[in-house]
């Protein structure tokens, strides 16, 4: 997390300053603080009322603070919760009027009413002012031990607060040890779920100088803890359901019985309402399965229906979100979503974010059996009104065309695209064209047909240009005037924009003389003067190189330009599958949503440009650079940099080193600590083997299984699994399998992963 | 973990900010945003995650609304975009609905709400059963009762029963007078249909929505008479797990009021209720257009609510078109609208005119979509049905009322 930075509101030029009103207000709220008259509260309220409301269209109005908190003394809860809300926005920058407002707060911490209690000790610990750390530690502790659980919850919260004011404050008050005790035994499961949050956040910020918070943060992952966490799933909230799923997905289980009986306990999550509970079940899945093979698949499998669902229903802004994590699922296994792909299609209302991903999953999925529907649908879009995305469909069926065998009924459609007579579809067309020759040239002829007829007029587009040149230097033996389009678009030299287009120009007259030399051979002149007059280097250059080739030796120069061409089979992907290895580790993060590893934008070294700053300045230079595509050699540079500093991230790939049966020598000596712990824990439970009858399905029977709670740090509880369901992994396993699996093709495991 | 949440208005004025961590994130970031959205064209168009130059902006749209929250560390990116559709959800639920003015005579409703909702950046109770037991909404009645008697804290004095009960989604003590439950499955239908007219595609993506008026702690059962064509579900946190799995029954401790029960998906259906043919030929500049109209499958109850939509083509100059039932409409951004209403008896409802090309163009190359809205009331075109609803621990006098609608979803027909 970054620090928290220091930042001043400046009312922004455009509002009024509201210097009169403030006043005014001054005096008004001076009048009533010593007022006790009968219906003062509802006057007060008012004028409280137009205080938080100047602050909220951005007035400053931090001048009235001593009134307002003049006029606090009230029992009106309304008015107090203005008053907090008040405080709490400006006590950060009137550190000493702050210390006004302790005396009532820390009167309010006591109140018989819970609601009061709670709020109030809120407030107390969102002031934020250093020092005023020494007030915070007395109400805190009395607010963890409170018999109300919404106070608890609030003080749990407090210790957080008060761990980011000041961290020794809050360590000297061992408020972390009993945040831990309250996460073991606490009845309510609100105030477990905070716990944990708190503990997690303030033990792994200790962790880079404390040994023993370093260790209790791993114990955090222990199987004491997640077992007992897993068990009380349901009583959790939605959101700290996600909060201990991610948990979960951090644990390395010993073995599959284990990984069975999780999956088995999870599985009913997958139908949960809330979307984000259900991803981060699927997170859980992933990693657990991620050594076995096989079950991995089927999980896949499991996972599909959950997914498209959410897809469907939900806002937009839900399923684009979901859409980014099925995006990564398809690309890393396309065949099992190949019966699916009619999801993929694209509706007209959709924004276009969500056609382009949709775009890229149906050109994954295309395979033998759909390919053809596939095209359809995506030349339906080509006549879209959409530009952008008409363009994207094109390329979408030009990548299909090229990873399949049978490209027959595809080449037609392409060469239908070329006959549309709309500039930016033919310009797709031909590039894409272009891509399908040097794959399998044995279509030249029917594209060359086809291509001869188009007027190089009208292909404006640079790439589209460069396409067309390329085809008319290497089939220029096929078609009949090559040579003199060619010696058209040499007059025009001077006039043509794109170097990239004046070098395959170069280039394609070379060619084109050494097939056809008596026609060609005053066009080379032409073309080589006026490369050797370009203004682009790389142009000169080539021209330079041409003439001093053709001078040096004709046959050398023909074996350089015209060398015997083999198809090309495999284009190059831009994506490294490094890179998509990485964010399918980050699933369920915003690194899915960008398509990008972490790394990528949240280190500090690697952003360069992309800093944060609070400065308003910077935002507007800052947000330029934003858009810029990262450097690809940047990449690997900074790869080896973050395996070395990120520690937390060894572990997690240390863990799965052992899972999968390797040895484990990425271990460090307090990772290997935690697991012998682990094995000694796991031997003394030998008996309570996961088959207990424990399961409490029933809803009402919730508050049964808290009480009985076994005293985790000694003994790990065994999970209450469904009690219908089946124990031994073996079964469980049979009915995945069960599963409806197309699988033709051989199933990359995922080593590339564990080995990285 | 969220930082801050923002409101702001059409115009990208801030309504309300509401910071939830010791880090303070600036307001500036709003004119980034809005500025960053400016340049997108539209506020819809733009993504739910923006990365800033100093935050990672989550942002949904809601009539006009957008709620913006900040992070500068990596969450789940459905957490912080699901809760701010919870934000939205619970606002207008308070509210009314939702708009400018009304969240700005409500702040501090509004602000009370999202202190229970989130701390710290973690959200906490976004159950609206129990939020409204800790704030109550603003409603006549309690405007009233604050003229009369002259107290209008709208706040309960007592903390929700339900934080301590063992079904957290229920208060623990209700009473009704009339004991009532309602059950509603309402469907959208989801379809394309290509130029041949061929359906690409037809799904059907429904919810059992209940509205429950209990006394106690009731106990329900609730079973359909053909679970077996749902292709996948979704339920309720209230639902228990395994008598679905062995039964296929609903079993549940429902919460009080409206609430979403399940969702589900019907995959492959085989037709649709209405047809719409149309036939675009353009030749020598000009474009004929005719549109038919008409049911294909009865569905048994009537049709209403029959519009179509569609966006004439850039190419387009003028277009003159006529119908013989309903009304049509032409707007300056080109979308033409064509209200049915329902299908008349004696005659098959047609529209049909001619456009003028841009010059220059010949034919007409780029084709319109026609998206189709309609409404049955009374069915349920998936053919889910309900089988029976039991209810234990309940009053014996009680009502029990099923109900259920299709609507068109994303119903597309292509030319």
């Amino acid at each position: 997390m970054a620090p928290p930075a220091q930042a001043h509101r400046s009312p922004s030029p455009s509002q009024p300053s509201g210097k009169g009103e403030v006043s005014d207000l001054k005096s008004q709220l001076r009048q009533l603080a010593g007022s006790r008259a009968p219906g003062i509260d509802d006057s007060k309220r008012e004028l409280f009322k137009k205080v938080i409301s100047y602050m909220t269209i951005g007035i400053d109005v931090s001048a009235v603070f001593g009134e307002m908190v003049m006029c606090s003394a009230t029992s009106d809860i309304v008015l107090k919760k203005m008053c907090y809300l008040y405080v709490g926005n400006y006590a950060k920058v009137n550190p000493d009027l702050a210390l006004l407002t302790i005396n009532f707060l820390q009167r309010d911490c006591k109140d018989e009413d819970p609601m009061i209690r709670g709020l109030a000790l809120r407030s107390l610990c969102s002031l934020r002012v250093a020092n005023l750390v020494e007030y915070l530690v007395g109400p805190l502790g009395l607010g963890l031990k409170d018999n109300n659980s919404y106070v608890r919850t609030v003080a749990v919260i407090g210790v957080l607060k008060l761990y980011h004011i000041s961290a020794p404050t809050c360590i000297d008050a061992d408020f972390p040890p009993t945040l831990k005790h309250l996460m073991l035994n606490d009845p309510d499961p609100q105030v477990v779920a905070n716990c944990l949050s708190a503990l997690q956040e303030i033990w792994s910020l200790e962790a880079s100088t404390s040994e023993e918070a370093s260790r209790e943060r791993e114990a955090l992952i222990s199987k004491p803890v997640i077992y007992y966490l897993l068990n009380r799933i349901k009583e959790f909230s939605e959101w700290a359901q996600c909060l201990v799923l991610e948990l979960v997905a951090k644990y390395v289980p010993l073995d599959s019985n284990e990984i069975f009986d999780i999956m088995n306990l999870l599985e009913d999550r997958l139908q949960h309402a809330n979307g984000a509970v259900v991803l981060s079940t699927i997170k859980v899945f992933l990693h657990l399965t991620l050594s076995m093979t096989d079950v991995h698949q089927q999980v896949y499998e499991r996972i599909k229906a959950p997914l498209l669902t959410l897809v469907s229903s939900g806002s937009p802004e839900q399923s684009y979100a979901v859409l980014s994590h099925l995006h990564i699922l398809v690309m890393r296994a396309p065949f099992i979503f190949a019966s699916d792909y009619k999801h993929f299609y694209c509706q007209y209302n959709e924004p276009s974010y969500v056609k382009k991903l949709k775009l890229e999953m149906l050109t994954a999925v295309a395979n033998e059996s759909n390919t053809y529907e596939i095209v359809t649908e995506l030349c339906e879009y080509a006549a879209n009104v959409d530009i952008p995305i008409a363009r994207e469909s094109i390329r979408a069926v030009g990548k299909i065309a090229l990873q399949q065998y049978d490209v027959n009924a595809i080449v037609d459609r392409l060469l239908q695209f070329l006959e549309m007579e709309k500039d930016y579809v033919t310009a797709e067309a031909l590039v894409l064209v272009k891509d399908l020759l040097r794959k399998y040239p044995q279509w030249s002829h029917d594209c060359i047909a086809v291509v001869g007829s188009i007027s190089s007029q009208n292909v404006q587009e640079p790439k589209a240009k460069a396409a067309l040149i390329w085809m008319l230097g290497e089939y220029s033996q096929d078609m009949q005037d090559a040579p003199y389009i060619l010696e058209s678009l040499t007059e025009n030299w001077e006039e043509e924009p794109s170097a990239e287009v004046r070098l395959h120009l170069l280039t394609a007259v070379m060619k084109c003389f050494f097939k056809r030399p008596p026609e060609t051979q005053k066009v080379l002149g032409a073309a080589l003067a006026a490369g050797l007059a370009d203004f682009h280097q790389d142009v000169h250059d080539r021209a330079l190189f041409y003439h001093r080739l053709l001078q040096y030796n004709v046959s050398v120069a023909e074996r350089v330009v015209n060398p015997p061409k083999q198809a090309v089979s495999v284009f190059a992907d831009t994506q490294s599958s490094e890179i998509k290895d990485r964010i399918f580790d980050e699933f369920n993060s915003l690194s899915v949503v960008y398509q990008k590893p972490s790394y990528m934008f949240t280190d500090k070294d690697y952003r360069g440009p992309f800093e944060f700053s609070d400065e308003l300045g910077n935002l507007s230079i800052a947000a330029e650079s934003a858009d810029n595509v990262v450097p690809a050699q940047g990449v690997e540079a900074n790869d080896k940099d973050l395996l070395l500093s990120t520690s937390e991230k060894e572990e997690i790939r240390g863990a799965t080193f052992n899972v999968s049966g390797y040895s484990a020598p990425l271990y460090d000596s307090s990772a290997a600590s935690v697991q012998s712990e682990l094995a000694i824990i796991s031997s003394t439970s030998a008996g309570s083997a996961p088959s207990s009858s424990l399961a409490i399905d029933d809803l009402l029977g919730l508050g049964l299984s808290a009480a009985p709670a076994p005293e985790p740090a000694s003994v790990p509880p065994s999970l209450k699994l469904n009690s219908k369901a089946i124990l031994d992994p073996g079964t469980f396993q049979q009915k995945w399998r069960q599963l409806p699996i197309s699988l033709s093709q051989v199933y990359l495991p995922f080593l590339t992963l564990i080995l990285f | 973990m969220l930082q801050c949440i923002f409101l702001l208005a059409d115009n990208g004025a801030v309504i309300l900010e509401k910071q939830l961590t010791g880090h303070r994130v600036d307001r500036s970031i709003c004119d980034w945003f809005w500025d960053h959205v400016i340049s997108q064209g539209d506020s819809f168009k733009s993504m739910p995650v923006i990365a800033s130059p100093t935050h990672y902006i989550f942002q949904i749209v809601r009539a006009g609304i957008t709620f913006l929250a900040c992070t500068q560390v990596e969450m789940p990116p459905l957490m912080g975009i699901e809760f701010l559709c919870r934000v939205a959800d619970i606002l207008s639920d308070y509210l009314g609905e939702l708009n400018e003015d009304l969240i700005k005579d409500n702040f501090v409703i509004v602000y009370e709400l999202l202190d229970e909702m989130i701390d710290n950046g973690f959200p906490l109770t976004t159950e609206p059963n129990i939020l409204r037991e800790m704030i109550a909404p603003p409603n006549i009645v309690s405007k009233m009762l604050s003229v009369v008697t002259g107290n209008s804290s709208n706040v309960s004095d007592i903390l929700p029963g339900a934080t301590a009960s063992c079904v957290p989604w229920r208060p623990t003590d209700v009473k009704y007078a009339n004991n009532e439950v309602y059950v509603d499955l309402v469907e959208e239908m989801d379809a394309i249909i290509n130029r041949d007219g061929v359906l690409v595609k037809c799904e059907i993506y429904g919810e059992v929505q209940v509205n429950c008026l209990l006394s106690g702690l009731p106990d329900l059962t609730l079973s359909f008479a053909n679970p077996s064509i749902l292709h996948d579900v979704r339920f309720h946190p209230c639902v228990r797990f395994r008598p679905w799995e062995s039964h296929q029954i609903l079993s549940f401790v429902p919460p009080d009021g409206q609430f979403k029960l399940m969702s589900y998906r019907v995959k492959k259906l085989k037709s649709t209720p209405i047809y719409v043919k149309p036939q675009l030929t353009s030749d020598a500049g000009t474009c004929r257009i005719s549109v038919m109209v008409g049911i294909r499958n009865d569905p048994g109850k009537t049709i209403d609510s029959i519009i179509l939509q569609f966006q004439l083509p850039p190419c387009i100059l003028s277009a003159d078109l006529t119908s013989n039932h309903g009304t049509v409409n032409v707007l300056s951004n080109k979308i033409c609208t064509w209200s049915i209403g329902r299908i008349p008896k004696d005659k098959a409802p047609s529209l049909s005119g001619t456009m003028v090309l841009e010059t220059g163009l010949e034919t007409l190359r780029v084709f319109p979509t026609f998206q189709v809205e309609f409404r049955i009331m009374g069915v349920a075109l998936s053919g889910l049905q309900i089988d029976k609803l039991d209810l234990q621990n309940v009053p014996n006098r009680l009502y029990k009322g099923f109900r259920a609608v299709t609507r068109a979803g994303e119903y597309e027909v292509r030319s």
